[in-house]
Order: structure tokens, then C-alpha cells, then sequence
């Protein structure tokens, strides 16, 4: 069985290598056009179980071949290469594109921004293939969301696995929560020094 | 309690002038979303919801989904009526407020009132629904108003394209006195998905359906477990007793019957009857009395059914003297029913003893916390209890009437 690693795989453990699945968040992970809600954490899981279906896979709904995957992680990742593993039948995907730190994203964003990079997909269902990132772009990111807009022409697109190989970081993008600024103005919370001794008093 | 945001479509086309609902078509609505807001926002303090109008104009979005309940009251005033309702459209605006949602964690949700016809065929509105589920956006239609050829079973495709695990519902409302709002206050769009309802949703539900909202006897098994399992056993011991009651009178009525069994037979059924209608009658009552009055009641309750008895029996009385001389075996009859009178009086003892277990019931109602006989909700289960234990008397008096004819 030919590895596209550059070593023989029965030598080096290549699971240690995709170890980015430990750091995503998979309570938050999230996808649209899912048949069934849910099913999309099934894909997320060690490299050496990446042909297990048993706990159930991701499929889109009937007749609609577009998907959509949030993935946040619990920390900044850097991410050197994704691999896709998808299903027979003209089920795989046959597109990617990513994007980073975005939250919310829907179909018709995705369908109408510009990704961070994008790749043309092959059938892998041996999960063998990797896709390679350009590394530079893909430092400290919170949040990944991939869109597989179309497959090879099957009626649902299915996705067995997706791996990620990189780095993670200790360290946690600061997201601007949602900031409620003064409403009504009060001055008493604005004294300055030259107001407490004046005459002058704003109610 | 799940987080969401609502988006609310208002058909206020010129088809909400008529006056089928009371008091018009436009107004039953208003109400409808009135509660509507108020049950969201007060199922998870972080809802929000927002409200556009369909016709008019155009499609016009009044408030963005807020959680200030008063902004979305406020807007609805002063709204026009008039043009035509834009479904279609007024999803796709619905549906981009939603996008533009502050919080992007709650859920999304489109509850669309259509009253007024619709123009687009069924393919479209499928089509529309798809996408819908596709950006897992949560449909609900409330079909009040015209109903043209096709309108049901437009909106039911429309929400069977958009369903996705039992998220999306529909509801159809026919015109009737009762308000829109009511109606709609026991559907999955009040109560949510499944949820069993938040206390506002709830309560209403209670208060409009006389306290049947999906738990026995009212009251929320996890919310307060002593009383559900103590109205249970009063419950049980009052079926008991009805059964008991029950079994007499249909004896007593079978009794009574064969005693009179000429032209005379059907006055003292229908007397027999009214004792039993009244004796049952009169538990009802006593369920809504005190003790005290229970006490007296049961004493005039006594008084009538012996007085009842002695009429009776002086009625059968002649038609003894009459019949024995023709037909000795009427006068068997005759006597070994006199005789089972007499033993019906001991049971007569019995049942005011049971009567007495009534009040017995009635005083342990009254001395567990929290509960309150006059309880309109307890009541009327109660009372339904009656009814049913009376149809059943009824129904064991007819075949025991057509047993004795034979």
C-alpha cells in the first residue's frame, strides 16, 4: 500500500502526526446541510480510525451536494495539511474551500467571499491523500469552515473523515464579545479634576 | 428554554378586514403575536424576535429581532391594512434579518401567518422551503382566514420541505368563536418543540383548557411530586367509591323496576332514575361544599331518598293489592323484592357511610398543602369523573330496564 508520506507507514506511527483533532472544540463544531443533525462530529476523530463508519458519518441532504463545516478549536492551531476522506460512488467531494476565523458563516456567504485557499479535491477513500496549506496563512487560527460546494456526481455528498495536521498553540484568539457602550451618557462617571472644584454642576 | 431567534411574518393584506374571527381577522392575529412575543422572550431571558409585514407596500421589516418585548409591542400599532401578501418574499426578508442576527448561537426561526391567499404554486414554495432547511432556519405557518383550493396543502408541502427533526410545525385554524390566540396557545408553536412548554406557555394552556395541559390531574409530576401522587390516590379512593355507589343504585334501580312492573314500571324508573341523577348530583355538589354543608346535605340527601323510598313502596303498595288477587306470581315477585328493599335501606346505611369516606376524601384534600378543593381546575376534573361514573350508572340502568322487560 503506497503512503504518500516519503517513509513507509508500518514504520512511523502517522497518527501522531494528525493530532490537530484533540484540539477542536467538538461541542461547537456545526454544519449545514447535514441529513442528520449532528452526525457532522463523527468525522473528527484519530487517524487510525478514519475508515470507521460506525459511529455514523457525514451526508448531506438528498439531491444537494453542498456542505458546510464549522470547525473551532479550543486554542490557536497552525494548520499544515487537511485530508478528506469522502465516500464511493461519486459521494466525495470534489472542491474545498476554507475559510479562517469566521464565525456564521451560511451558504450564500461562502458562495460569494473569496477563500482563504481552495483546493481541488480527488476520491481518497483510502484517506491517504493530503492537501497542503499555504502555511502562512493558516497561523493562529480560532476557527476553520471548510465548504464542499460539489462531489463527483453522486445524489448526496458523504465525508467520512476529516484530518488536520499542524501545530497547536497555547494561546486563545481574543474575540470582541459583544460590547454594550453607554446607552445615556452619565456624568457623574466623567468628572474630571477640573469639574470637581467648579462652579458649574451638570445634572 | 432553547435560544433562538424569531422572525414573525404579519399578513395584513385586505383579506384581514373580515370580521370571521373575532373581532377581525387582522386583530385575532395582533393578539395571537402579542402572546406569541411574551411566550418567547420569557422562555430564555436571550430570545429574540423580530416582526415584518407581508403586504402593505411591500415587504417591510417593523423591528430587527430584539428582546425588548416593548419595542415589539409598540410597533404593531398604527399598522395598515391593505394590498396583497407577499409570501415568498417575505420569507427571503425574513430570513436575511435572521442572518444578520447579533447572537450567531441562537437558532433560527420564521413563524409566518398566512390569512390571504396565496398566488404561488406549489414547486416555488417548495423550492423556498429547501433552502430554508438547508441554512437550518425553522419554519412555523399558522393557516387562518381564505381557504382556497390548494392553500392547506401548499403550506403543508411548504413546511414538510423545510422540517428537519420535527422542528417545523403547522397549524390550521378554521373560523370560531373562540380567539385565535387560544387555539393556538396549545400547539407546538406556543409550547415550543416538545419541550412540554415554559411556565408562561404553560399556565396559559392551563387556564384556557381547564387544567389538562398533558400532565394527569394538572400538576407537574417533577415539579411537585407529593401532590400529583396525593390527588392520584384521592383519585383512585373516589373511583372506588363511585363504583361502589354505582353498583347499588343499579341494583336499587333493578329492584324498583320489577317491583313496578305495569304502567306504573316507568314512573318509578324514571323516579329511580331521578333519585340516582340526584344522588349524584348531589356528590357533585357536595365536592364544592365544606364539611359543614356536606353534613347538612347529606341529612336532606337521607330524608329524600326515604321519603323517595316510601312513596315508591306506597305505590307498589296498590299495585300489590291490585295485582296479587290476579297473578300469584306478581305476588312472589312483589315480595321478594319488598324484601331486597328492606335489605336496600341497610345498603342505603352503607352508602351514606361511604358518603361519609366522601367528606373523609374531602378533608384530607383539604389538609394537604397547596391544595385547594375549589380548585376550579380540580373541579371540573372531578365533576368529568361524575360524568363519566353517571353514564355508566345510566348504561347499567338500560340493561338492567331491558333485562327486566324480557
Amino acid at each position: 500500500m503506497s503512503c504518500l508520506h516519503d517513509h513507509s507507514c508500518e514504520d512511523h506511527n502517522c497518527s501522531a502526526d494528525w493530532s490537530l483533532h484533540t484540539h477542536i472544540d467538538l461541542s461547537k463544531v456545526s454544519a449545514l446541510n447535514e441529513a442528520v443533525a449532528g452526525s457532522v462530529k463523527s468525522v473528527f476523530k484519530p487517524w487510525n480510525r478514519r475508515l470507521d463508519t460506525s459511529e455514523g458519518f457525514l451526508e448531506s441532504n438528498d439531491g444537494d451536494p453542498e456542505l458546510l463545516v464549522f470547525i473551532p478549536f479550543t486554542s490557536d492551531v497552525k494548520i499544515k495539511s487537511i485530508s478528506v476522506v469522502g465516500g464511493s460512488g461519486g459521494t466525495s467531494p470534489s472542491k474545498m474551500r476554507a475559510f479562517i476565523n469566521r464565525d456564521g458563516i451560511d451558504f450564500s456567504d461562502a458562495q460569494n467571499m473569496q477563500p482563504v485557499q481552495e483546493w481541488d479535491l480527488n476520491e481518497n477513500l483510502q484517506g491517504l491523500l493530503e492537501y497542503q496549506t499555504r502555511y502562512s496563512r493558516f497561523q493562529g487560527v480560532g476557527n476553520l469552515t471548510l465548504h464542499f460546494p460539489d462531489n463527483f456526481g453522486g445524489d448526496t455528498t458523504q465525508i467520512y473523515y476529516i484530518g488536520l495536521k499542524g501545530e497547536a498553540t497555547q494561546l486563545k484568539r481574543d474575540v470582541v464579545a459583544t460590547i454594550v457602550y453607554e446607552i445615556t451618557p452619565n456624568p457623574s462617571d466623567h468628572k474630571t479634576r477640573a469639574d470637581a472644584g467648579s462652579l458649574a454642576h451638570v445634572e | 428554554m432553547v435560544l433562538e431567534a424569531t422572525m414573525i411574518c404579519i399578513d395584513n393584506s385586505e383579506w384581514m378586514r373580515n370580521g370571521d374571527y373575532s373581532p377581525s381577522r387582522y386583530q385575532a392575529q395582533a393578539d395571537a403575536i402579542n402572546l406569541i412575543c411574551g411566550a418567547k422572550t420569557q422562555s430564555n431571558p436571550e430570545n429574540t424576535v423580530g416582526v415584518l409585514t407581508m403586504a402593505g407596500k411591500g415587504v417591510r421589516v417593523l423591528v430587527t429581532p430584539t428582546s425588548d418585548l416593548g419595542k415589539i409591542l409598540a410597533c404593531m400599532h398604527g399598522l395598515e391594512i391593505g394590498g396583497e401578501m407577499n409570501l415568498t418574499a417575505g420569507i427571503q426578508v425574513a430570513q436575511l434579518a435572521l442572518k444578520h442576527r447579533q447572537n450567531k448561537k441562537q437558532k433560527q426561526r420564521i413563524i409566518v401567518f398566512a390569512g390571504s391567499p396565496i398566488k404561488y404554486d406549489k414547486k416555488t414554495l417548495e423550492a423556498i422551503g429547501r433552502k430554508l432547511k438547508k441554512n437550518s432556519v425553522a419554519l412555523d405557518v399558522v393557516d387562518f382566514g381564505e381557504s382556497d383550493d390548494g392553500k392547506p396543502e401548499k403550506l403543508e408541502a411548504l413546511v414538510a420541505a423545510v422540517n428537519n427533526n420535527d422542528n417545523s410545525h403547522i397549524v390550521h385554524v378554521p373560523p370560531s368563536p373562540s380567539a385565535l390566540s387560544d387555539v393556538l396557545i396549545s400547539t407546538p408553536i406556543f409550547t415550543g418543540d416538545g419541550e412540554g412548554g415554559s411556565g408562561f406557555a404553560a399556565a396559559a394552556a392551563a387556564a384556557a383548557a381547564g387544567g389538562m395541559s398533558g400532565f394527569d390531574f394538572g400538576v407537574d409530576p417533577n415539579m411537585d411530586p407529593e401532590l400529583a401522587l396525593a390527588l392520584r390516590i384521592s383519585m383512585e379512593e373516589e373511583r372506588a367509591r363511585q363504583e361502589a355507589a354505582a353498583k347499588k343504585a343499579a341494583e336499587e334501580a333493578a329492584k324498583q323496576e320489577k317491583v313496578g312492573e305495569q304502567a306504573s314500571s316507568s314512573q318509578d324508573a324514571a323516579m329511580t332514575e331521578a333519585v340516582d341523577t340526584s344522588a349524584v348530583v348531589a356528590d357533585d355538589k357536595k365536592q364544592n361544599l365544606t364539611d359543614d354543608e356536606a353534613a347538612l346535605l347529606e341529612q336532606a340527601l337521607a330524608m329524600s331518598m326515604d321519603g323517595a323510598k316510601s312513596t315508591s313502596v306506597d305505590i307498589t303498595d296498590a299495585d300489590m293489592s291490585d295485582a296479587t288477587a290476579e297473578d300469584p306470581e306478581l305476588a312472589y315477585a312483589l315480595q321478594m323484592s319488598v324484601q331486597e328493599t328492606a335489605k336496600d335501606s341497610s345498603s342505603q346505611s352503607e352508602m351514606s357511610k361511604v358518603l361519609e369516606d366522601q367528606s373523609f376524601v374531602s378533608s384530607i384534600l383539604n389538609s394537604l398543602p397547596g391544595v385547594d378543593p375549589n380548585d376550579p381546575s380540580l373541579k371540573d376534573f372531578l365533576a368529568s369523573l361524575q360524568g363519566q361514573s353517571e353514564t355508566q350508572q345510566k348504561q347499567k340502568e338500560d340493561d338492567s330496564e331491558k333485562g327486566g322487560d324480557k
